[in-house]
């Protein structure tokens, strides 16, 4: 059981300069899952997400990915562990002074600097082909459109051949058209390399063509943990008006001010 | 009581409130207190949040001077919109008090001990790297530190040799006309090799450093840092002290003591051609004063002090832009600080220099 479940959260508190943002989150993601986590701007998603890739130390909480707990104790979790996930970054993070096949390149060659070059390369444009950006390979990042951009970003992330794939919104400032082709080339990453996935987003398309199970946040706590179609079923209604992209009401506040009026 | 009637056009616009607002004001105080401003209201098309806003205040400022405001032939559907529209409550944004002198002193005492905390640390896990870089097959990194050394050093021999020389000239000028006085214009050549060496060489390509190296290392880092490419560095278990400061602290400590020679010789240079021109100083004679005088001991110091200056630089650098925390404002407020704060540091250490060498 514990090496089909790639990752487990327990009772996860997190924040930052002494504010909580995330209270008691828990979740299981299971081998070949593609977990959404969701919710509305500001209700601590992408916390949660710095939280498990190791970006942020959580101030209370269990964490155990890919079956080894993570440990802070040497103040940041071990590189061992670090190098089995990739991380697709909302802005893509590419290094700017770099090509986009140095991009790509950098893990390997900073972590197996005897690796012949030949090979690097090699496995580089095998990847940059993934994400049909084979042509792209001496570009530098700036010359690239939002969402090749991405979809080089994500070749970085595989290029070591994780076993964990973390997207903080993926298709955040893409076109409807170009979200969806990112959509189904993670579909299609996880079909031929079975690939587990956490998406963060809460574009509502991305989570119907991708989710297998959802993790809803609101204010900072889960509120529902489950498919897509449960969700729509019996989830919490504020679940339901989300996926149903109802607003919620905005009360009025405010005062009237009384003129003094004369009629004819 | 007196009463003053004026027509409100048929909307009301910012150019129309901004124009008329004051005069409205200034007639209706003249009439006096209990007078009443009436605004005819029969061509007014709309009522949006502007009017609204602007009634409110005009009501608002008019009872203030004990007048009145009163609206007539108004439609009834803009009757209904004024008691539709509400103006939002003012939320009272209670200012933090005031800490007191005694703790903003602290406070910023204590955040510098942590700024200075962290670049020994950032040093020394330089110099730890550093070490064991030593010992490795040809990595990524000196690569990048090649590149980093034309970026940070090599690009500044330029400005470093220029301003160097325009200084010994006017150094040489200067000290040439007092030594003139005694008869002594043959020390012009220790006088500018020795100040040259230790002093203004090393001083001038440190402070050049800090303002165009150091500048761009922090504003490169922390934009990285902003765009959450470290974020990235991280998460690919690259170690983004490793990756980043290594190869500008080698860059650093390569260039700087070449630079500070460039400096000191260019400055001697000009020493020595203000000689001959100005007071009769043979270049040999020159040549000969300045190897008397100058010694190893002296290059030796001048080459400690670029080297501790460098790292100044370069760690005070990179410590400033990791740290950046916000958008792009902080970038600019992160660069500013660093060149401030390398200055700083630099003059203070070549203060504590003169007292280890001299005493």
């Amino acid at each position: 059981m514990a090496d089909k479940t790639k990752l487990i959260v327990a009772g996860l508190k997190a924040g930052y300069s002494g504010k909580v943002v995330l209270e008691d989150v828990s979740m299981r993601v299971e081998a070949g899952e593609i977990r959404i986590i969701l919710g509305a701007s500001g209700c601590g998603k992408s916390t949660l997400l710095k939280n498990i890739i190791g970006l942020e130390r959580p101030l209370a909480g269990s964490l155990e990915i890919l079956g080894s707990r993570v440990d802070w104790s040497e103040g940041r979790p071990a590189n061992e562990l670090m190098r089995r996930m990739g991380v697709l970054f909302q802005s893509g993070a590419l290094l700017s002074s770099l090509s986009v096949g140095q991009n790509v390149s950098l893990p390997l060659r900073i972590h197996n600097p005897g690796l012949p070059h030949a090979v690097v390369e090699q496995l580089v444009r095998i990847k940059l082909e993934q994400v049909k950006l084979g042509h792209a390979y001496a570009k530098r990042p700036d010359e690239l459109s939002g969402g090749m951009r991405k979809r080089a970003a994500l070749a970085r992330a595989l290029v070591t051949d994780p076993e964990l794939l973390f997207c903080d919104e993926p298709s955040a400032g893409l076109d409807p058209v170009t979200s969806r082709g990112l959509d189904e080339l993670l579909l299609s990453l996880r079909e031929s390399l079975g690939i587990t996935m956490v998406v963060v987003t809460h574009e509502l398309d991305s989570i119907r063509a991708l989710c297998d199970k959802m993790t809803f946040l609101a204010k900072g706590k889960v509120i529902f943990d489950g498919g897509l179609d449960e969700a729509q079923t019996t989830g919490p209604q504020a679940v339901k008006d989300f996926l149903d992209r109802k607003s919620e009401p905005v009360a009025q506040t405010g005062h009237t001010v009384a003129f003094n009026l004369e009629d004819d | 009581m007196k009463v003053q009637e004026v027509e409100l056009p048929e909307e009301i616009t910012p150019d129309w409130v901004s124009r008329e607002h004051s005069r409205l004001m200034a007639d209706a105080e003249s009439n006096g207190k209990g007078g009443e401003l009436r605004l005819d209201c029969h061509r007014l098309r709309k009522l949006d949040a502007l009017s609204l806003a602007w009634l409110a205040h005009l009501q608002d400022s008019l009872e203030k001077s004990g007048l009145k405001l009163i609206l007539f032939h108004l439609s009834p559907e803009l009757k209904k919109d004024l008691a539709k529209l509400a103006l939002p409550d003012s939320v009272e944004t209670q200012a933090e008090p005031d800490p007191g002198v005694a703790f903003r002193l602290g406070d910023s005492t204590w955040k510098f001990l942590i700024e200075i905390r962290d670049t020994l640390v950032l040093l020394s896990e330089s110099l730890y790297w550093s070490t064991l870089a030593m010992f490795r097959p040809k990595t990524l990194l000196r690569e990048d530190s090649i590149h980093q050394m034309m970026r940070l050093g090599s690009s500044a021999l330029p400005i470093v040799v220029l301003l160097s020389t325009v200084i010994g000239f006017t150094l040489a000028l200067q000290s040439g006309i007092q030594l003139q006085k005694f008869g002594a214009t043959v020390f012009l050549a220790s006088g500018m090799g020795i100040s040259m060496v230790t002093e203004i060489g090393p001083l001038m390509t440190a402070v050049i450093l800090a303002g165009r190296s150091g500048s761009s290392i922090t504003a490169e880092i922390s934009t990285m840092v902003v765009q959450e490419e470290v974020g990235a560095l991280q998460s690919m278990a690259i170690n983004p002290v490793h990756f980043l400061v290594l190869p500008r602290f080698w860059a650093m400590s390569l260039t700087a003591p070449l630079l500070t020679v460039c400096s000191a010789v260019s400055g001697i240079f000009a020493g020595l051609v203000v000689g001959f021109f100005f007071f009769k100083l043979s270049p040999a004679s020159y040549i000969n004063e300045l190897q008397d005088s100058v010694t190893l001991n002296y290059l030796g110091q001048a080459l400690v002090k670029s080297l501790v200056f460098s790292w100044i630089i370069a760690l005070v650098a990179i410590n400033k832009g990791l740290n950046v925390r916000g958008g792009a404002d902080a970038v600019g407020k992160a660069t500013t600080s660093c060149v401030v704060t390398c200055i700083f540091a630099i003059i203070l250490a070549d203060a504590v220099f003169s007292f280890i060498f001299y005493y």
